[in-house]
This record gives structure tokens, C-alpha cells and sequence, in this order.
């Protein structure tokens, strides 16, 4: 991990007037929703994909399509230096501001007369915290595979895919189609089911699935990277 | 310890998956680079020059040959941690200011972080950009701004290779000047320099050897340090409306070991055989009585070996490229 790296990622997306803007709408519509429902519980915040994406979108793939790698690469910094503190800096800064989420929404709740319970509240939390890196991970392996924003199309592209399996498994009654479908699209959003974990037959293997894909994502992003050439002559001729 | 750079035999080809042709940017490239030598290469485009810059920063595998800076292999950290490089195309960081991105390269080249803030003020200074210039966010610079903020990270940390592709490009005549200072000082460090540019009268200013290469091959190496001398032609202009025969201008060549090439009513030009052979012209034209005007040289140094040494370059580079828009 190279704390410069990460630092820079940060300071680059807090930067980028259009990704805080869609920030703060990610962030800011659940809490007012909260605030008039909150009955609702923790449905109305969700999951944290949307403020993965802010922060993952392009993660790789526009240093690839501007140029800015070839005088990166030109310092002593590994390229799986590179993926990882990429990796490490969009996912801990969603996992921080989806927990930060998480806490407004207990409070919010508990103001509101609307309180949950500690458990449920500690779950809500801790799962945040790992669908974080878990959709960066993903993000970063796509964002090596396509320059630009298109991990973003990719990853959409998988997930419509997906679900056009599951609909003609589900017609033609194919369990394997329906199966496939299924795991590739939890591939895409990876995260730790605790509430699963705590009261499940086999706690671990939720927990190995989650870690088995991100550590898959990871390694094969480097394995990409590692194989890249750059140079703008490559990619004219 | 510094034992230069070696190039051994390197191919490189870019093969296009869709089209399935393949472009041979490099066809069997050996050189070997001293320390301390500032080395020029120059080529018409689509020659090689950059996919050679690529292969010898480790941005591309080489298909065969080998590559070794120091003993190391191009991408080894060992090499990168004494490396400077300023890119043809030169895309920095947008959204930073010129001085934020100077720390960040500090940083990322694991200098001192106790003399971060003096370092990057220094060679923000070297480089001619003002400490306003500098807190703008780079997003707004201008070309010439660009090349300087780019060429003040590639001399960060006092590298001991500089890898210089086009410096001058899109810098005002006064950055001219200073860039051709700097190359000055860097030759003076005792650093390695690579530099690719089109500019010859720049090369032959502060190169010490120049590599013509076309096609992904070195057509020739030409040293151009100090009692290299090469011939060249002179152009001597006198007043308008003095009688000069051709009998005084065979008279004053003869003298001065030189050749009268061909002549008009007010010039001639001259084939001399040095610096030293032009100067003992001029005073035996002088001599034999003709009002000389001016003297310029015909063709820079560089440009004569170029035409000389490499022809098959020189007359690519007045025709279209073998490999339009490939790698250059």
C-alpha cells in the first residue's frame, strides 16, 4: 500500500465537483426519506452500491486512458502498489461514509421515536463496511480490463446478463442457468451477509465467498496490470 | 554503480488483434550508452524513436533482445528510484496545482519528505514557473507551462538517467533558451541523458552522440563531441555591385583548402572542410579583395551528418512515413 497514492485518489474524488454532487444525493435522499418514514428501518438506505460507485467508478481505467500512468510508472512504485492502495483508497472511504451514513440513520431512527436494536443496528453497519471494498475490489479488476468510465458499462453489461439468465432459467426451468446467473451476479457485488454468518448453518462460507472474490479480483487485476504495455505508440501502432 | 545503458539486438512489434497485421517498430536496435553521456536520437516519425523510449523505461516488452540500465532490467526499481522522465505527450494530473503535483512525484520517488517543500521550490525554480504560476491548479496552464512543471518532476531528486522526449516542444522561444540552459547543466552533472527531439540545432548543441534511426533500425551513430568536425557548406554573401570573378573565388578556396560549390551574382557557396577551414576562407576572401558581407553556414552540423550519414533519413523525412500514424 503507498500512502501517497492513496491520499492523491482521495483528494482527486473530493475534487471532482460531479462525483460529490452525486454524492451528496446518495447520501442526503435516504436520511430526508428516513427522516419522514422512519419506520421504514434500514430498507430506505440500503446497500452502499451507489456510494461505491462514486468512488470506484473509473478507478483504474481513466489514469489508463488519460496517460498520467506512464510518469507514475516511471517511480519506484509497484503496479500491484498501484492496484492495491487504488483498491484500499475507494474502498475505505466508502466504508467511512457508508458507516457514516449508517450512524445518521440510527439516529435519525432513534430521534424519531423509531429506534432499532443494537444488533441490528451493528449489522446494518458492519455490512456496509465490507460491500465497500468488496465493489471496489470488482471495480478495480474491471477498470483494468477497459479504459476510461467502462467499467462502469461492464459491470451493468454482467449484471443485465445475469438477469436475463435468471429469467429464461426461471422459464425453462434450467437450475444450472439460474445458478450460474446467480454467482456471477453476486460476484459483482460482493458482501459479508452477517446476519447470515451469526445465525447460519455453516458461518464461514459466506465469509470464504467473500474473500475468495475479492482476493480473486485483486490478483487478477495485478495479473492485467502487470501485462500493460504503455506507450502512446503501442496504442497507435 | 553506474555502468550505463546497453541495448542489445531489441525487436519490438505491434501486432493489431482485429486487422491481424503487425507494424515492426523495432528491428534489432544495439546501443550502448555511457554515464554521463547525453545521447541524442532523432528520425523522421513512425521511426521507432518512442516505442525505443517506451522499451528502455520498461512501459514495453521487448520480443526479443535485452535491455539492462545499470546492470538491471529498465523496470526495476532500482533503475526507476535514478530515473527522470519527461514524456512526449505529457498528461499530468488536472485537478492539482503545479507545486501539489511536485510534492506528489517528490513522494512517489521516496525522497526525503523533510526536504520535499525546498526541493520541489527549487526545481520549480530551475525550470523558470513563478511560485503564483505554480499554487494554479494545472488544469488552466498553458503548453509551455506544462512542459515546465513536466520537465521541473523530471529532474526531481537529481536523477542520474534523464530520458528527455521532445523538451521543447510547445515552449516559447524564452523556454528555449532555458531548456537548452538546463540540458547545459544536466551535461555538466555528469548525468545520463536520452534525448528524442526534432529539433537538431538543439541536439547538436548538447549531445555528445546522436543515433539516426528509421524503419526500427540505427541507420548510423555519429559522435558529435568536440574534434568530431564535419565538412560543410558555407554561403558568402558580398556587396551588391562588386565585380567578384570566379578566378578571385577559386584563388581564396584553393588557399583555404576548400571547394567553390556553385555560385550566383552576390553569393557563393563553399564546401569547407571544418569550423577552422571557414574561418581561413573568410580571410583569404578577404584577401583577394572580396567585399564580404555575410557568411552563414548552409546547413547546421547535424544537418550535414544527417544528410551525410544517414540519407535514406533525410529523404524520409521530406516523404510520407512507411508507417503512418504507427509508432514513432
Amino acid at each position: 500500500m503507498n500512502r501517497t497514492l492513496v491520499v492523491a485518489f482521495w483528494r482527486q474524488r473530493f475534487m471532482s465537483p460531479f462525483r460529490m454532487a452525486f454524492l451528496l444525493f446518495i447520501v442526503g435522499v435516504p436520511l430526508l426519506i428516513t427522516a419522514a418514514m422512519p419506520q421504514a428501518g434500514f430498507s430506505i438506505a440500503g446497500k452502499l452500491t451507489g456510494v461505491a460507485l462514486v468512488f470506484a467508478i473509473g478507478i483504474i481505467g481513466q489514469d489508463l486512458s488519460s496517460g498520467v500512468l506512464q510518469l507514475l510508472f516511471a517511480r519506484p512504485v509497484r503496479r500491484s502498489e498501484y492496484v492495491l492502495s487504488r483498491w484500499f483508497a475507494a474502498g475505505s472511504m466508502s466504508a467511512v461514509i457508508g458507516v457514516g451514513q449508517a450512524a445518521l440513520v440510527v439516529l435519525i431512527m432513534t430521534v424519531r421515536g423509531a429506534a432499532p436494536g443494537a444488533p441490528e443496528a451493528l449489522t446494518f453497519v458492519g455490512e456496509r463496511l465490507f460491500e465497500g471494498f468488496g465493489i471496489a475490489a470488482v471495480f478495480v479488476l474491471l477498470s483494468t480490463l477497459v479504459n476510461g468510465v467502462g467499467d462502469v458499462a461492464l459491470w451493468i453489461g454482467v449484471q443485465f446478463v445475469c438477469g436475463i439468465g435468471g429469467m429464461l432459467a426461471q422459464a425453462k426451468g434450467w437450475t444450472w442457468l439460474a445458478r450460474a446467473a446467480g454467482e456471477l451476479s453476486g460476484s459483482m457485488n460482493p458482501n459479508l451477509p452477517i446476519a447470515q454468518i451469526a445465525g447460519g448453518l455453516a458461518p464461514w462460507a459466506p465469509a470464504s465467498a467473500y474473500l475468495s472474490t475479492v482476493t480473486l479480483c485483486l490478483a487478477l487485476a495485478v495479473l492485467v496490470m502487470n501485462r500493460r504495455e504503455l506507450s502512446y505508440a503501442s496504442s497507435n501502432g | 554503480m553506474s555502468t550505463g545503458i546497453v541495448v542489445d539486438s531489441v525487436t519490438k512489434t505491434y501486432r493489431r488483434a482485429l486487422s491481424g497485421t503487425s507494424v515492426h517498430a523495432l528491428n534489432g536496435v544495439s546501443l550502448t550508452i555511457a554515464p554521463g553521456e547525453v545521447f541524442g536520437i532523432i528520425g523522421p516519425n513512425g521511426a521507432g524513436k518512442t516505442t525505443l523510449f517506451g522499451c528502455l523505461l520498461g512501459f514495453l516488452r521487448t520480443d526479443a533482445g535485452r535491455i539492462t540500465i545499470d546492470g538491471h532490467a529498465p523496470d526495476d526499481l532500482a533503475v526507476r528510484s535514478v530515473t527522470g522522465y519527461l514524456p512526449e505527450r505529457l498528461v499530468l494530473d488536472r485537478w492539482m496545482t503545479g507545486r501539489d503535483f511536485l510534492e506528489y512525484h517528490h513522494a512517489l520517488a521516496r525522497l526525503p519528505e523533510r526536504t520535499r517543500h525546498a526541493d520541489c521550490a527549487t526545481a520549480l525554480e530551475r525550470v523558470g514557473l513563478d511560485p503564483t504560476a505554480a499554487a494554479r491548479v494545472i488544469r488552466g496552464y498553458s503548453r509551455g507551462m506544462l512542459q515546465r512543471v513536466g520537465l521541473a518532476q523530471a529532474l526531481l531528486g537529481h536523477p542520474r538517467y534523464i530520458f528527455l522526449d521532445e523538451p521543447a516542444s510547445g515552449v516559447d522561444p524564452a523556454g528555449v533558451v532555458l531548456f537548452r540552459r538546463l540540458l547545459g547543466e544536466l551535461k555538466g552533472s555528469g548525468a545520463t541523458v536520452l534525448l528524442n527531439s526534432h529539433q537538431l540545432e538543439q541536439v547538436e548543441r548538447v549531445c555528445d552522440r546522436v543515433a539516426f534511426v528509421k524503419g526500427g533500425k540505427v541507420e548510423a551513430i555519429e559522435t558529435l563531441a568536440a574534434g568530431a568536425e564535419v565538412a560543410r557548406v558555407v554561403r558568402v554573401r558580398w556587396a551588391g555591385g562588386a565585380t567578384v570573378t570566379d578566378a578571385a573565388l577559386g584563388q581564396a578556396a584553393a588557399a583555404a583548402g576548400a571547394s567553390l560549390a556553385s555560385r550566383g551574382n552576390t553569393e557563393a557557396r563553399f564546401a569547407v572542410p571544418d569550423d577552422a577551414g571557414a574561418a581561413r576562407l573568410m580571410a583569404a576572401l578577404v584577401a583577394v579583395q572580396v567585399p564580404v558581407s555575410e557568411v552563414t553556414p548552409e546547413e547546421s552540423r547535424l544537418e550535414r551528418l544527417f544528410l551525410d550519414s544517414a540519407p535514406a533519413v533525410a529523404a524520409a523525412t521530406t516523404s510520407p512515413p512507411a508507417n503512418p500514424g504507427g509508432a514513432s
